[in-house]
């Protein structure tokens, strides 16, 4: 019904996880289910500005969580279990569905081929094409997608972002200045921050300190460009 | 926020209709457009027989309820999140989970409350391409990019005085739009430690990179 938000984009897939147990295990992982290495694959995966999401090109948000079984409400609602587990992947990102995995693909193949070696089907994944096609198999519509926020591509919104944050600064900083004075602070402030120039200066995907943010222009990749 | 509420099947169409007026007519969201907390918020109604089946050796599933699976990307903390939502849009909650079973309604908070962490699953890896920003520090900083784009073609050849005149007129213009981001404070206990954990992390990868 609505995937997509003007730009913006909401794939939600529901991918089924292999039961059992594998036959193979790393030390400390003996007799652990699919389920549960999965679990632990997603949750030492690094995090902000080095997580691997952040170099999948226009991800505004996304997230993995493990639907295990659906909950039970007490009587007098039905008692249902699930018969398999779902890996729920749900990326909130800019443009088209196809584009995008593409860009997964190609930015993080092992770190797909990794998450989905638990799932069911995993063996037809071999390239971009075959991943899309996954991925689609998996895919649930979304209902209803709301955009709180806006729908540019993520290296607009950063850059957005590093101005935002360094014309504050400059504004706090030239207080009382006289005319002239103030107009040639802002002619090194557009120098300095190039505002049209999306690839950098501009902020990293994902950091999540200040102290770490700036990113100047080989480091800007994972924004995507527009 | 994951949660994951059962309604009969039947109940699932009124609630796709209800999804799709929202849909058509964005003004209906109003509401939360104004609350502005919100990044990207979705809502999936999975019937019974659409849970993906990739193999004949997969299980069929057997499930009556459809389920409907929220997912809300928000700033702040999940209490700041839930009680404004009970408090400011009470109805649209009830129009939306309509038909969930067990619903409480959004008034009285607590049954919500209980509601909503009885039927929540937690995320086991989230990704934030700007952890730093809310969601109006993004909107605001498209309109600081705007503001200056245009200020730079106003002031190109303009004298001094002109100059400050129009800068005024910016920062006035901009005054709800620029603010320096610092540190945020402790939100719940549960962030402080995210944070003493990412720190620790980041002390041991400079320790094994030295």
């Amino acid at each position: 019904m609505a995937n997509q938000s003007g730009n913006a984009y909401a794939l939600t897939m529901l991918c089924p996880i292999l039961g059992g147990v594998p036959p193979d295990a790393p030390e400390g992982m003996a007799g652990q289910t699919y389920t549960a290495r999965l679990r632990n694959v997603l949750q030492t995966l690094h995090m902000n500005e080095e997580s691997p999401m952040a170099q999948v090109p226009n991800t505004y948000l996304c997230r993995f969580w493990v639907l295990s079984d659906v909950p039970y409400q007490g009587k007098p609602a039905f008692l249902e279990h699930l018969k398999s587990d779902y890996l729920v992947f749900s990326s909130n990102f800019h443009g088209e569905l196809e584009p995008y995995l593409e860009g997964m693909w190609n930015a993080l193949k092992d770190g797909v081929l990794a998450i989905l070696w638990h799932c069911v089907g995993h063996e037809t994944v071999r390239d971009a094409a075959s991943f899309i096609a996954y991925v689609k198999k998996c895919q649930v519509t979304t209902t209803f997608f709301f955009n709180g926020s806006t729908d540019e591509p993520l290296a607009e919104q950063l850059k957005n972002l590093y101005l935002k944050q360094e014309f504050s600064k400059f504004a706090f900083e030239n207080q009382g200045k006289s005319g002239q004075e103030l107009q040639e602070a802002f002619r090194g402030f557009i120098q300095r921050t190039d505002p049209e120039n999306l690839a950098g200066p501009t902020w990293k995907p994902g950091a999540y300190h200040l102290d770490r943010v700036d990113a100047e222009p080989e480091t800007a990749a994972g924004a995507g460009s527009k | 926020m994951n949660a994951v509420t059962p309604m009969r099947w039947y109940t699932a169409w009124w609630n796709r209709l209800f999804f799709w007026i929202a849909h058509k007519r964005p003004a209906t969201t109003a509401g939360l457009i104004t609350l502005s907390l919100i990044h990207y918020a979705r809502w999936v109604i999975v019937m019974p027989n659409q849970f993906p089946r990739l193999s004949p050796q997969q299980p069929q599933e057997e499930v009556k309820y459809a389920y409907m699976l929220f997912f809300s990307n928000f700033n702040g903390s999940w209490n700041q999140y839930v009680d404004s939502f009970s408090s400011a849009i009470p109805a649209g909650l009830n129009l939306f989970w309509f038909g969930s079973i067990k619903y409480p309604r959004s008034v009285p908070m607590l049954p919500f409350h209980r509601y909503i962490t009885s039927n929540q699953v937690w995320t086991d890896y989230y990704y934030n391409a700007y952890p730093m920003a809310t969601s109006n520090d993004i909107k605001s900083a498209r309109r600081v990019k705007l503001a200056l784009r245009d200020f730079m073609g106003e002031v190109k050849a303009a004298s001094p005085d002109v100059f400050l005149q129009k800068y005024n007129s910016l920062l006035i213009n901009l005054q709800h739009d620029i603010s320096q981001m610092g540190p945020n404070p402790v939100v719940s206990l549960s962030a402080s430690a995210v944070e003493r954990n990412l720190n620790k992390e980041g002390v041991a990868r400079k320790a094994m990179s030295a």
